[in-house]
């Protein structure tokens, strides 16, 4: 969605008053929704305090949900995660000035979706149905996909004139071919280490933009208006 | 591996397998079918290395060349540069044995095997192959077991996983219908897999149809149409297993649960519930069913049978109470299961009269009293209580008395002054429903306890009162046991219990006997004419101690006799049956056991031959648990002092009559009795007046003694002499140890000339002779003047000390050491002892000049041979002559 909503005029005889309310409410939401996110106005302080609060959640989830899927993988599992595997996205928070590293942010929890989503599919198969590590997973993944959706708000906010590309910025990371078992159990271990280390440094950065962009709003606000 | 080859005739070839790149040996078989194909299963897989297979014929003793070799390429051939790990994502049953093989990728070192934690012992199949082989493998968790490979620097380079498990192993199949036309089979999932996953997980079917929701621990499946026979299959990637089950449908009726409960009529005491079927079928099937029916007083189920059975009366219901009633059914023929319960329906019954309260009555006195009644629980009180009639009739006076009260009251003060002898007493409950029957009961005569009927005991055995009693003629309506505290005397708590005619002993029990109480039970026979007393009791719980001591006890003495007495022990204080008294002597805390008194009524006793001294008594009461703290009390024996006084008196009075008598009559001879007795005290100037015996002079608590310095005083003159009643062991200069006021006993000896009241003491040395006296803190003697004279002695003690009157050893008890309140005599200062003269005398008037502790008078030091006899003689004279002695 581009922020874009038709007005659906009612047929109904109503009164004005409930005219003007509608109005009001309909303006609103064109106004929050863009990116098909519903974005609700809020101060730059607290929006990223928000943001920076689930942040802190997830990470400290990932922390667990590391060392849950350890524990269900078997024997030597702790050493799977040293192992090499490509196509998972990359930890590190890209960009020189805060809206190309907001950009960052936003693009990697994106792209950690799709991983988190397959780890949970193939960890369906190699656990029992009550297992704890399934739900982790569950967690995991929508709480990132609202996280996701607060820093696009914020982006849109912070910097109405910069669109949001399509792809990510760091470039895709698809989920990988099909896999042997062990193979996904190794795939899984690196996902999950490398998405807690992308929360860590994601709770840093929005401390960090949130000094910065918050405190010195009219320079970004200028910045932006020159692209 | 499947080796296939042409040409030649012969029936036996031999098959020749080599690994390629090391060319080792890892078969040579010879197949004799005949066949140009030959089929193997390698134990290792064949992805680990390439292996070589050649072919030959033989005939006999003729062997063919060997064909050609065909290689089989493995994956660790150098194009494929990788790390790898054979077999991957494998299922076998548990125990079973396997090997792994891990490919090392090109240009790095093999490091070692892992299967779980164990680390393997590899064979090294190729350059960069390597296998190891585990046998009798245990079961996987649910995500398999991990094998894995590590380089040199124990970096695993490459893994593997494999799921060890069993094969389904179900059963008790067991199938059966709800609703008598589908079927719904169940089953148990039996032994664990350990298999988990899409792939590996068991799989079932009934009768060739899948079963979805089979899963987990829910085994259950059904089909739309009853069969009859039913086959059950569950599969697993390591096998499957069938079960199997055949029964009619009409041997296999569950039903469901009825529903639609409803409660067509409801009365006090019974009340109907009917149901209704989903299922048509039930409608025409007999059934027995189960109804459960709950309230607040218990539950209890009722089965009922019939033919689509759908109604059914509930009896012996309570009125006025809440019911909740489920029901669950099956086939009465070939009863199979009971089906579902079904949802609960309340109900409550309609209110009934009250059933007739249980009354009694409680006399205070011949005409006063409470007529006394239960409250009726919930089951008897059939609705909500509105209130009380009480009526008192009496036949004889023809009058009636009725009284309505409300539902909180339950007993009723009655006056049957000027109502007869007879007096009848009816209660009955009322309720919104209507009045309860009657109860009556005949008023009982008031009697106490000393009245006509004998007390007694009865013990408390652990969870009652047993109580028997004769049975009596008239006792229509059984008897009445009632009881209460023995000690209250208004408003008392009145319990009570009937036992029926026939019976003629209870076990009466109550939460309310508390320890220590006395409870007065009676037995009362019942009639329409009388209540009768036919026995009563007295009992305790449990007997404690009195908890409090015999009140008023008081000492008195009776010559050398004390005797004690005291009060009966309040009942709500004596905690047990009083069973006596004992009577202690007490001398400090120890106690000496004088008397045990087995009589509870004696509450006096004479402790008999006394020696004068203070004295303490301690007196307990003791029932079955032991005795009280005790109660004491002190005495201090006092000398016969009016019988003392009044025989000086008699004596004086003869005396002076016979001096007058002698006067008048002999006139002329007066002046020669003046020199007789001038004469008998030569040198002293004095009447000797001598008497024996003690005068009590009781000294302030002090005992203060001043001794005011008087200047005319006359060392040759007489002095009072006072004896301790007591000797003192020693020099004297151990104080008396005691807590009770000093009781200073003065022994008179000489009557000073002119004036017998003026006691001076002779102090010509103070300090002399404050240290050879006692000490005491009770008896100072305050000196205003000393004198510089010879010191004082005591007066003419002799050396044995005057002995106490002894009666027998054995019947005189000596006054406590350490509690004795009066002085010890200075019976060891004798005129000779060394204390008594030269440096011992001198040295024994040392000391303070303010502590005294003798209560002797002091007698000046006289050193003539008069001086030690006259006093003597006198008063030994003078004693004489008021004794009669010669």
């Amino acid at each position: 969605m581009s922020g874009h909503v038709k007005n659906m005029c009612p047929q109904l005889t109503i009164s004005q008053a409930a005219r003007t309310l509608l109005s009001l409410l309909l303006v609103a939401a064109i106004d929050s929704v863009s990116a098909g996110v519903v974005c609700r106005k809020q101060p730059c302080g607290s929006s990223l305090q928000r943001s920076l609060k689930l942040t802190k959640l997830i990470h400290k989830e990932s922390v667990d949900l590391l060392k849950t899927y350890k524990l269900s993988q078997g024997d030597m599992s702790e050493l799977f995660c040293q192992m090499s595997i490509n196509n998972v996205p990359d930890p590190n928070i890209s960009g020189l000035d805060p809206s190309e590293r907001m950009l960052s942010i936003y693009s990697h929890c994106k792209a950690f979706l799709p991983h988190l989503k397959r780890v949970t599919e193939q960890q369906t198969d190699l656990q029992p149905p009550s297992s704890s590590l399934l739900s982790k997973l569950s967690t995991a993944h929508n709480r990132t996909n609202g996280l996701a959706n607060q820093i696009n708000c914020i982006y849109q906010t912070l910097f109405p004139n910069l669109p949001i590309p399509p792809e990510p910025v760091d470039g895709p990371t698809s989920v990988p071919p099909s896999q042997n078992v062990f193979q996904q159990k190794v795939y899984g271990c690196v996902v999950l280490k490398r998405f807690k280390e992308f929360l860590s440094r994601v709770t840093r950065e929005l401390r960090t933009l949130k000094s910065q962009v918050c405190t010195r709003r009219t320079p970004f606000a200028d910045t932006n208006a020159l692209f | 591996l499947s080796v296939t080859w042409e040409d030649g005739h012969a029936s036996t070839f031999d098959v020749e397998i080599l690994r390629t790149e090391l060319m080792e040996m890892v078969l040579n078989v010879s197949e004799s079918t005949g066949k140009h194909q030959w089929n193997w299963t390698s134990p290792v897989p064949l992805e680990c290395t390439s292996l070589s297979v050649k072919v030959r014929s033989r005939d006999g003793q003729d062997v063919s060349e060997w064909s050609s070799q065909q290689i089989l390429p493995g994956l660790d051939l150098p194009d494929n540069t990788d790390s790898q790990m054979y077999p991957e994502g494998k299922t076998v049953p548990v125990g079973s044995n396997m090997t792994f093989c891990c490919i090392v990728e090109e240009g790095q070192q093999f490091g070692s095997l892992w299967y779980k934690d164990t680390l393997m012992k590899e064979n090294m199949l190729s350059r960069r192959t390597y296998a190891t082989t585990m046998t009798n493998q245990g079961s996987s968790n649910p995500s398999g077991t991990n094998v894995v490979c590590s380089n040199e620097k124990k970096m695993i380079i490459a893994g593997a996983v494999v799921f060890v498990g069993y094969p389904p192993l179900p059963s008790d199949l067991v199938c059966e219908t709800h609703d008598l036309i589908s079927v719904d089979c169940q089953w148990s999932k039996g032994r664990d897999t350990y298999l988990f996953g899409m792939t590996r997980q068991t799989y079932y079917t009934l009768n060739g149809r899948n079963c979805p929701k089979a899963r987990n621990s829910n085994m259950r499946c059904g089909l739309e149409q009853w069969d009859g026979n039913w086959t059950l299959v569950a599969r697993n990637l390591l096998g499957e297993f069938r079960l199997t089950d055949a029964a009619e449908l009409g041997h296999r009726v569950r039903p469901v649960a009825p529903v639609n409960l409803t409660t067509p009529e409801v009365y006090s005491w019974n009340a109907s519930v009917g149901w209704l079927w989903k299922d048509k079928g039930f409608e025409r099937l007999s059934l027995i069913c189960q109804v459960q029916r709950t309230s607040h007083l218990n539950s209890s189920t009722q089965t009922y049978t019939g033919y689509g059975l759908n109604t059914v009366v509930l009896k012996d219901l309570q009125p006025d109470e809440k019911y909740s009633v489920k029901v669950r059914c099956g086939s009465q023929k070939n009863f199979w299961k009971w089906g579902e319960w079904s949802f609960p329906l309340s109900f409550q019954t309609k209110m009934d009269r009250p059933v007739a309260p249980d009354i009694w009555l409680w006399m205070d006195s011949d005409n006063l009293g409470r007529v006394l009644w239960k409250p009726l629980t919930k089951s008897e009180s059939h609705g909500q209580i509105s209130g009380y009639e009480v009526i008192l009739w009496s036949p004889e006076e023809n009058s009636q008395q009725t009284l309505t009260l409300p539902q909180s009251v339950y007993s009723l003060p009655i006056n049957v002054t000027d109502r007869g002898s007879k007096v009848t007493v009816t209660v009955t409950a009322q309720n919104p429903a209507g009045a309860s029957l009657p109860a009556n009961v005949v008023i009982p005569r008031y009697l106490l306890d000393a009245e006509d009927t004998a007390i007694s005991k009865v013990a408390f055995n652990g969870s009652g009162f047993p109580l028997s009693w004769v049975a009596h003629a008239n006792a229509s309506c059984g008897y009445v046991v009632d009881w209460y505290n023995t000690s209250c005397t208004q408003d008392c708590n009145v319990e009570w219990t009937r036992v029926a005619a026939d019976n003629t002993n209870t076990m009466v029990q109550s939460g309310n006997f508390f320890a220590g109480v006395r409870y007065t039970f009676s037995v009362y026979a019942c009639s329409s004419e009388s209540t009768v007393l036919l026995e009563r009791w007295h009992g305790y719980m449990q007997e404690l101690v009195p908890s409090r001591t015999v009140p008023r006890l008081s000492p008195k003495q009776e010559g050398a006799d004390v005797q004690l007495t005291w009060d009966q022990i309040p009942l709500e204080h004596q905690g047990g049956f009083i069973l006596g008294y004992t009577v202690y002597l007490t001398n400090a805390s120890h106690l000496t056991l004088l008397a045990n008194i087995t009589d509870p009524q004696l509450t006096n006793h004479t402790v008999k031959n006394l020696v004068l001294g203070s004295y303490k008594f301690t007196v307990k009461a003791y029932t079955a648990a032991g005795e009280d703290g005790g109660a004491t009390v002190s005495i201090s024996l006092e000398p016969y002092t009016y019988w003392l006084i009044m025989e000086i008196l008699v004596a004086l009075g003869t005396m002076t009559c016979l001096l007058i008598v002698i006067t008048i009559a002999f006139t002329g001879f007066s002046f020669s009795i003046f020199t007789i007795l001038w004469k008998t005290m030569p040198g002293t100037g004095l009447i000797c007046v001598c008497f024996q015996g003690t005068l009590d002079v009781k000294p302030s608590p002090h005992s203060m003694v001043h001794i005011v310095e008087d200047s005319v005083w006359d060392s040759s003159k007489e002095a009072l002499v006072t004896v301790p009643e007591e000797d003192e062991e020693g020099t004297g200069d151990e104080a008396a140890d005691t807590d009770e006021p000093a009781s200073l006993r003065y022994y008179n000896q000489v009557v000073e000339e002119g004036s017998s009241s003026q006691r001076r003491p002779h102090a010509s040395d103070s300090s002399a002779s404050s240290t050879g006296s006692m000490d005491s803190g009770h008896t100072d003697v305050t000196y205003t003047g000393i004198q510089t004279s010879a010191c004082y002695r005591p007066q003419m003690q002799s050396a044995s000390c005057p002995e106490e009157p002894q009666t027998g050893p054995e019947e005189h008890l000596q006054p406590p050491v350490g509690s004795f309140g009066g002085y010890q005599p200075q019976c060891s200062w004798k005129p000779d002892s060394p204390e008594a003269d030269g440096d011992g005398l001198d040295q024994a008037c040392l000391g303070s000049p303010t502590s005294v502790t003798s209560s002797q008078f002091l007698l000046p030091y006289d050193t003539s041979e008069e001086g030690k006899e006259h006093p003597s003689s006198a008063s030994t004279w003078f004693h004489n002559l008021l004794t009669g002695k010669p």
